[in-house]
């Protein structure tokens, strides 16, 4: 290691093992895979992602959700943990993020694993007094609430049926009401979009699973 | 013979430049560095005790509910990755390289060109962590800037980046054939790692993404490969470098040096994938990861053996020398979580929980940030020409850093092994778990305090010793 290009070339050659191993093969294979058909429904597996949920992965990215989140149910040859507590019924492959602009993968669960939250929790309003609120809907929560995401205005003529149902403390003055933002039906569209319970030739779905 | 071509205590001064001129010449980048990076680090320890306080009391600061915990915490990470941590790392490297070599920055054109390039970093780091606050966030952990913020960054690296590399073939003693030092080839390394791991992975994420689908490998590997083989490295020349000199011995075992180098440059690209043991990606990948995380044990071993006999010996009470040697008994203790973290036994109750955020402050702020302190306290009065920090104050940071940094290392990982203990029984309900986590979360944010604390000491000591300057000018 006397002079600087013998040096690098040795640098260069030891980088490009995991280089090569990790990032061109992960590119070259991973990046390419192709959507499945299904039988049943004729449309294609991972499904189709609708546009206001391609815009809600924008606001999930902005607000920053991947700092408590993660989107990976665990192989069970690690652990049964993911799947026991109700988080999939089967382990996420890579396929399965085809649709996403981005891998929310995450690192830390300060809040429960979301792969599968649509099938969980599918119904749109529910998320919306969570996120206005999170300590509303669950007692001790400590998610941040996300009211910036809402907007209060006086009633004009008829209640909008797209008012949250607000008691407590989150009740707006009378003559208002809480409506979600364009930002706030996005990022619900895109949590209802969060399903990969359906069977890949990779990942079967076994029948009869005891989750709770 | 070769112990003696390792040092350059002996060298006659006449082949290399003189260490005044050579300071002199780097003054300006050094010092712009060095004290934005301090008041970087102040800025993110601050965001990071607002975002702990957010888990006590999620009410907390909520009337500017934009200002949550998801940005707060991005913002904090990068500004420390970005702004501190890096850039105080470039600066270490321009001024050890330049030493070690015994070369000076010369040229009109290359000075305004790495001056204009510290500033460039500046603003990219700015206006990228604006972004974040914005709402303009890649969603990409550790890679959250936008586009446009990341190719400034990775545009400002290279300005300076190539002038510290190309150093090392302009080293004094190099036409006698003089062979370079350890410390010369991490420090090279460092700066050569760099932009292959942040561009790449900028390239695939960020600038132009690829399927999601291939995501997932890419971004731990960007993840580890930018600590251990960008932040790493130079750390490592920090120590190498400056250990021998200081304690005026050689170092042990020097014949096993090479072997380490190759090694952790080998092991530090493949161990990130540890940290997606269960993901989606392919079992192979996950494995090698386990391998790779555990066998970066022998590069660690192998720094000990040739460095920890050398403290025994140094000056207890110099300050530089405690931060590097505290630098050095982290390096060790952030090796040992990492392997142990790897092992999927233990990441199956481990991951996604406090205790992977141990490792990665451990080797951010233990493994990298200590020997960095201690170069800054080292270089400050050589560039400066004058003995220019308060005693009291250096020692208060280090023992307010140090308390601080050990206390939140032992909380988080606490915190993480009863959270992940308790969601292995499904019939703990999440909520619980969290409700377990609520006392944890009131240390940690004490624990961030005594950070804070100590980021406000060492960026006054700073700012109060160039200021000084000003007043004082040098005979
Ligand atoms: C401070 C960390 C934190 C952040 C940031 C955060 N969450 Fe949460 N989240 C939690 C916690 C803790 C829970 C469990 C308690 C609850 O349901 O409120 C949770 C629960 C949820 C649930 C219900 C999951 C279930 O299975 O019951 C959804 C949906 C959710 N979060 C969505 C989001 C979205 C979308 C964002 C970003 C806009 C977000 N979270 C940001 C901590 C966080």
């Amino acid at each position: 290691m006397h002079r600087l290009s013998t040096f690098l070339i040795g640098i260069l050659l030891v980088f490009l093992t995991s280089w090569v191993g990790v990032v061109a093969y992960s590119s070259s294979r991973l990046g390419h895979l192709d959507p499945i058909a299904d039988a049943d429904t004729g449309g294609s597996l991972p499904p189709n992602l609708q546009g206001d949920a391609i815009a809600g992965q924008r606001v999930y990215a902005a607000e920053g959700c991947i700092a408590c989140h993660s989107q990976q149910v665990r192989q069970t040859s690690v652990t049964g943990t993911d799947i026991a507590r109700g988080w999939g019924v089967r382990p996420s492959v890579a396929r399965d993020y085809l649709r996403d602009s981005t891998a929310f993968l995450g690192s830390v669960r300060l809040g429960q694993d979301l792969s599968n939250v649509g099938v969980r929790l599918p119904d749109a309003k529910w998320h919306y007094r969570h996120l206005y609120h999170p300590g509303s809907v669950c007692e001790g929560s400590i998610m941040p609430s996300f009211s910036h995401l809402f907007e209060v205005r006086k009633i004009q003529g008829q209640r909008s049926d797209q008012a949250l149902d607000l008691t407590g403390v989150d009740a707006p003055k009378a003559g208002c009401e809480v409506v979600p933002t364009a930002e706030a039906k996005n990022l619900v569209a895109y949590l209802l979009s969060l399903r990969h319970d359906y069977p890949l030739p990779e990942a079967p779905v076994k029948k009869a699973a005891g989750a709770k | 013979m070769s112990n003696t071509t390792y040092f350059h205590h002996h060298d006659p001064e006449s082949e290399g430049a003189k260490a005044s001129c050579i300071d002199a010449s780097v003054r300006t980048p050094v010092l712009l560095l060095f004290g934005n990076a301090l008041h970087w680090l102040l800025i993110a320890s601050v965001l990071a005790l607002i975002a702990s306080i957010k888990l006590v009391a999620p009410g907390f600061l909520g009337n500017v509910s934009f200002l949550g915990y998801g940005r707060l915490s991005a913002m904090a990470r990068d500004l420390f990755l970005y702004g501190w941590a890096s850039q105080a790392a470039i600066a270490a490297g321009i001024w050890l390289m330049a030493r070690f070599c015994h070369r000076t920055l010369g040229g009109v054109l290359l000075r305004t060109l790495i001056n204009s390039a510290v500033v460039l970093w500046n603003l990219s780091v700015l206006l990228g962590t604006l972004a974040i606050l914005a709402g303009y966030s890649t969603g990409v952990e550790w890679l959250e800037y936008p586009n446009w913020a990341s190719a400034m960054l990775f545009l400002s690296f290279l300005m300076i980046g190539i002038w510290v590399v190309c150093l090392f073939d302009r080293r004094a003693g190099i036409e006698s054939g003089g062979r370079a030092e350890p410390a010369l080839w991490y420090l090279v390394a460092g700066f050569c790692c760099f932009p292959w791991v942040y561009g790449t992975a900028n390239l695939l994420l960020t600038w132009k993404p690829l399927q999601a689908s291939a995501q997932g490998a890419v971004q731990g590997w960007f993840c580890n490969g930018f600590v251990i083989l960008w932040l790493l490295p130079i750390a490592f020349g920090c120590l190498y470098g400056l250990l021998p000199r200081l304690s005026g011995r050689h170092l042990n075992r020097q014949n096993l040096a090479p072997l380490g180098f190759w090694l952790l440059l080998l092991f530090g690209g493949w161990a990130g994938l540890a940290r997606l043991i269960g993901g989606p990606i392919p079992a192979w990948m996950t494995s090698a990861g386990v391998v790779a995380g555990v066998l970066l044990l022998i590069p660690i071993l192998i720094v000990m053996m040739n460095l920890s006999g050398l403290r025994r010996r140094g000056e207890k009470e110099n300050i530089a020398w405690q931060f590097l040697s505290a630098g050095l008994s982290f390096v060790l203790a952030a090796g040992v979580l990492e392997a142990l973290t790897a092992l999927p036994g233990i990441s199956a109750f481990a991951r996604f929980t406090w205790v992977t955020a141990s490792v990665d402050l451990l080797w951010l702020f233990g493994a990298v940030s200590f020997p960095l302190f201690g170069v800054i306290y080292l270089s400050l009065p050589a560039l400066l020409g004058r003995e220019c920090w308060s005693t009291s104050l250096s020692g208060l940071h280090y023992w307010l850093t140090f308390s601080g940094l050990c206390f939140l290392t032992v909380i988080l990982i606490l915190d993480g092994l009863f959270a992940g203990l308790a969601l292995l029984d499904p019939v703990v309900s999440f909520l619980n778990i969290t409700s377990y986590s609520q006392p944890f979360h009131v240390l940690e944010a004490a624990a961030r305090l005594l950070l804070v604390a100590a980021a406000v000491i060492v960026a006054s000591n700073f700012t109060r010793a160039v200021a000084a300057k000003r007043l004082f000018p040098k005979k």
